[in-house]
């Protein structure tokens, strides 16, 4: 779309506490907490250990079920594709699934059924993961079929399981993008927050046209230049012993030979010179305005102060926005506010559904207002206090599960792949617990006020004028 | 919003026929460990050594925060056989949680299951009734008079209470299902006293305003008009008034439409209220970090006063028949063929969303309740043909043919008989094909018995996952509350494993016919009309009639 951006950016290795979590939901990690006046505390405790080959592998140690989850995780994204090739790392996170040298076609899927089971893999920009939930005695049954994609996906590889998988890929895009209601608003915010030789640019699900290019050539390369031990780690949480998961390991992930370092990604820096005002219309019947602005990458302490300030906006019906456009006014149908810090950057971003008869331009005047008056006036105790208790319970909701997305294990992945500590949970409650109302509204007024966004406005078929139009911002 | 994409759609949170626990051999099934059979009310130690009891604390952990880093490790022998995957070893045995039942005063039914090893606390009260309350001409007013619970109180406006829970960081929900209302809480333990008075003053002193009702009947109508946006709600909506009938409450949208809001009534909510939100008809269930001794007192003090209100004008249940096809003669106007249309026999109903890039399919028939004989055959049935990743109808649409993401089935198993329901959304051009899929796939299961594999495998999945049903206080309660709403026995769950292992094939086979006749089914498409519809007539499946979306037009 058009330009913005101007000034060259901090490359995350610069930053200490750079990391990109995953959105909001479950996050987990895990175990013990008491709380004492001050606060919760959680840590997960875990042991670390590293096969010459690489592999980092992390273990965890919970026996309250006779279950057992394998988590690793792939530091590779779709910020690490090639132009032309979008959607490419998420096309082939699919076809991992696809059987390995001593794994027929089906196989993966249904050994693990068969012993009680099951598996899923996700891809964000930075990285991607595969998990499986089994039984605690079918963990060597498990590592044997992840140490048999890792090292020996493409004795087997054929154009069929990338053909299916392309299909399969299109139609999550149709499901998931073309064919829900403001399924394209992503896309279309990506593309005017970051330029285009940033590799947030474009959207983890890739455009159809790349999609179609994709061939085993890219397979082959994708493969071998990220899917090695050193670009992973394995994390292992439930009811084994950290001895006998060393041991299984180094039996089936010992001999895979390291691969070549991985390049190293660059991200130009996105900083907007105005503000960009895009339109969509769609398949919709009420309209929804987007505001997105770039905050500070995932689990550093400004990423948990923008957290807080998403609290205090729109977290819950007490909120400052729902309170006023939801409930008072009745001008919104709802309205959410999030952080999502990532490895290279951060967004923050609000969102709010306008109710029938009211026009775009109104719901971001009063989001600016509220904007205002909370970097003027600054937050009270009481806010501050909800935005801690509310973390405070998704976290330790997030502990009870081991496995899965967001599980125990998990957890332990994204604290070490974003902050190189594993154990950071601690840490990142502390956050919390550090934070004061005079930083947060002075962070959301340098944010949020003096920095420019994105202005999305979905609109119904033919309904432009409720877009929210250039404004004095 | 997540930027991960994930492999295979989420599923929302495995229903209780999706359940399972342990080993990969059937053969190794007989030898299910003795205390898998320990009875559900009462916690034996002796099977489990090291998780110790209730209290214990089953939190072991063996190592420090950021335990040792080691590079390098001992290479030991040579390089093992990968050819063939390793021996899983003995299936574990599971421990169901102990649970405590006990009374208030008042005779308000407790069922307390202790969790200590987190400082966490799930209560929910719930209310058996639902929509199957309301009355045939009132959708909607079970989920508008839940809703309005916590929308205001005789003591708290509805911001103040907003305000109030969230200082608390608890979690309070007010919903209601077809068979029940529900009203959760989940709150860390240190502060669950002061959310426990919050969750009581909205049980007990809704005040139903009619200004906040106003302000919520809005609301909920704009949240009908975001419905007709998603065309996997509209195909649901659509299947549901096509075997039920508009008058039975499971034909109904829980939400209720832009009329039958518009029409409800104060009144209808006050008598709705009156008659489910009694204690005769409630029951707490509370999971986690609270013993008996703290948790009785705090419930007592805030619930015990809580008496039978009288019953004379309140409505009982009164379900309308199950009418398959009145939805669709209500789009005669559209459809004018059905007039005379028999909705007997295998029905064709496509719902136009022009230019869609997708059709989401819904084949469906009423099946059968939750307390039918054949629960444990259907449950396996249903992992044979759309239960898991290997599945029947996803290995065909979704991995040999690459139709769609995702394809599945599941049977809502609920008071009354419910729908089965198997979808998917595919790619437009294969519309007609991926229907014929669908057809044959369920006529095979009434044909031939499912292959030994095949069927090990899928009671494998049911039966070893059982131990993960109970992982979370979350879990632990909504495993309670369907022993309790369907008053399935105590013990349900320690019988559960071996039930699903003893079903065969011809249990399944036979389930499948009685349950499954591919030949009495409706099959709803929403999609874009003109590229699907003359394609699926020449399939000659069934008639095909063409349904009229509800209203489409926005108001203030």
């Amino acid at each position: 779309m058009q330009p913005f951006h101007t000034t060259p950016f901090l490359l995350a290795p610069l930053l200490p506490f750079v990391a990109g979590a995953v959105v909001t939901a479950a996050t987990p990690a895990g175990a013990a907490a008491q709380e004492p006046e001050r606060g919760l505390d959680v840590h997960i405790p875990y042991t670390h250990f590293t096969l010459e080959n690489g592999l980092n592998v992390l273990v965890h140690e919970d026996r309250s079920l006779p279950v057992v989850s394998v988590n690793l995780w792939y530091h590779v994204g779709s910020a690490n594709e090639r132009p032309g090739r979008t959607g490419f790392a998420h096309l082939f996170e699919h076809v991992m699934f696809e059987g390995s040298a001593n794994v027929p076609r089906g196989d993966f899927d249904s050994r693990l059924e068969a012993a009680g089971g099951y598996s899923n893999g996700s891809t964000t920009p930075d990285r991607t993961n595969y998990w499986e939930n089994v039984p605690s005695n079918a963990l060597e049954l498990a590592l044997w079929l992840e140490a048999d994609r890792m090292g020996w996906l493409l004795e087997t590889m054929d154009q069929r399981k990338l053909d299916i998988q392309r299909e399969v890929v299109k139609n999550e895009r149709r499901q998931r993008y073309e064919n829900a209601p403001y399924g394209l608003a992503s896309e279309a915010i990506l593309a005017g927050l970051f330029p285009p030789e940033h590799p947030y640019h474009w959207p983890v699900i890739g455009s159809m046209d790349d999609l179609a290019a994709a061939d085993l050539d890219d397979v082959m390369a994708f493969f071998r230049t990220w899917y090695a031990p050193n670009n992973a780690t394995l994390s292992i949480a439930g009811a084994v012993s950290s001895g006998q998961v060393r041991r299984l390991v180094e039996r089936w992930f010992g001999e895979i030979p390291a691969g070549p370092p991985v390049p190293p990604v660059g991200a130009p820096d996105p900083e907007l010179a105005f503000t960009p005002r895009l339109v969509l219309e769609d398949d919709v019947r009420l309209p929804r305005l987007y505001l997105t602005w770039h905050s500070p990458p995932a689990y550093g302490q400004e990423d948990a102060v923008m957290d807080i300030v998403a609290s205090v906006l729109a977290g819950g019906k007490s909120s400052r926005l729902h309170r006023r456009l939801v409930h008072e006014e009745e001008i919104a149908q709802d309205v959410t506010a999030w952080q999502q810090g990532q490895k290279l950057g951060g967004s923050f971003r609000i969102v709010a559904t306008a109710r029938p008869g009211v026009g775009l331009a109104t719901l971001e005047a009063a989001i600016r207002e509220e904007i205002d008056t909370l970097v003027r006036d600054g937050i009270r105790r009481e806010e501050m206090e909800r935005a801690v208790h509310d973390f405070e319970t998704r976290l330790v909701r997030a502990l009870e599960s081991v496995g899965g997305f967001g599980g125990k294990a998990d957890r332990l992945n994204e604290y070490h792949f974003f902050t190189g500590n594993p154990g950071f949970v601690r840490n990142d409650l502390a956050r919390y617990h550090r934070a004061d109302a005079a930083g947060v509204a002075d962070l959301a007024g340098r944010l949020l006020q003096e920095r420019h966004s994105v202005v999305l406005s979905v609109v119904p078929r033919g309904g432009a004028e409720l877009a929210a139009a250039a404004g004095d911002r | 919003m997540s930027h991960a994409l994930a492999r295979t759609p989420r599923r929302a949170p495995a229903s209780p026929r999706e359940m399972s626990v342990t080993d990969r051999s059937s053969r190794r099934i007989g030898a299910t460990p003795p205390c898998l059979s320990l009875i559900f009310l009462l916690f034996v130690t002796g099977c489990f050594r090291g998780l110790g009891g209730p209290g214990t604390g089953v939190w072991v952990e063996s190592d420090d925060e950021g335990g040792s880093m080691t590079i390098g490790s001992p290479r030991t022998s040579a390089p093992p056989d990968r050819s063939r995957a390793p021996e899983t070893g003995p299936v574990p045995s599971v421990r169901l949680p102990a649970r405590t039942d006990f009374e208030l005063d008042n005779g308000l039914r407790v069922i307390l299951v202790r969790r200590a090893r987190l400082p966490i606390v799930d209560i929910r009260i719930q209310l058996e009734g639902g929509a199957t309350l309301q009355g045939p001409d009132r959708p909607g007013l079970a989920a508008y008079a839940a809703d309005m619970l916590d929308e205001g109180t005789a003591s708290r406006s509805a911001l103040e209470l907003a305000d109030e829970v969230d200082r608390l960081g608890a979690i309070l929900s007010t919903t209601a299902s077809h068979d029940a209302s529900t009203v959760r809480l989940t709150v860390l333990r240190p502060r669950l006293e002061p959310a426990l008075e919050l969750m009581a003053d909205v049980v007990l002193n809704p005040a139903f305003a009619e200004a906040d009702l106003e302000r919520v009947r809005s609301e909920r109508r704009t949240r009908v008009l975001q419905q007709l946006d998603q065309p996997g709600v509209q195909a649901g909506n659509a299947l549901d008034a096509v075997l039920f009938g508009t008058a039975h409450p499971y034909g109904q949208p829980l939400l209720g439409t832009l009329e039958s809001l518009e029409a409800l009534r104060r009144e209808d909510v006050l008598s709705l209220y009156a008659a489910q939100y009694r204690p005769s008809r409630a029951t707490v269930i509370a999971v986690g970090d609270v013993t008996e001794e703290d948790l009785r007192p705090m419930l007592e003090a805030r619930f015990g006063h809580w008496r039978e209100g009288p019953l004379d004008d309140a409505p009982q249940p009164r379900p309308g028949p199950v009418e398959p096809g009145r939805a669709a003669s209500t789009a005669r106007a559209a459809a004018p063929a059905l007039a005379t249309a028999a909705v007997r026999g295998r029905t064709l109903y496509i719902v136009d969303r022009p230019g869609a890039a997708q059709s989401e399919i819904r084949v469906g028939r009423v099946a059968v309740d939750r307390r039918t004989d054949h629960y444990f055959a259907l449950t396996v049935l249903n992992t044979v043909l759309g239960g898991s990743f290997t599945s029947r109808l996803n290995l065909v649409l979704r991995e040999e043919k690459g139709y769609t993401y995702g394809a599945g089935s599941r049977f809502a198993m609920r008071k009354l008989p419910g729908p089965f329901v198997a979808s998917s959304a595919v790619h437009t051009p294969v519309t007609d094909s991926a229907v014929v899929e669908f057809v044959r796939e369920i006529e095979r299961l009434a044909d031939e018995p499912v292959p030994a594999e095949e069927l090990e495998r899928a009671k494998n999945y049911v039966a070893l996952r059982l131990a993960e049903q109970f992982e979370t206080t979350s879990d632990v309660a909504d495993r309670m509350a369907e022993v309790v709403l369907h008053d399935l026995p105590d013990d349900f769950f320690n019988g559960y494993t071996a039930a699903v292992l003893a079903v065969t094939a011809s249990d399944v086979q036979q389930a499948a016919r009685a349950h499954l006749d591919a030949r009495e089914m409706a099959i709803v498409i929403v999609g874009d009309r003109a590229a699907i519809e003359e394609p699926l007539r020449r399939l000659e499946l069934g008639d095909v009639f063409v349904l009229e979306s509800p209203s489409t037009t926005p108001e203030r």
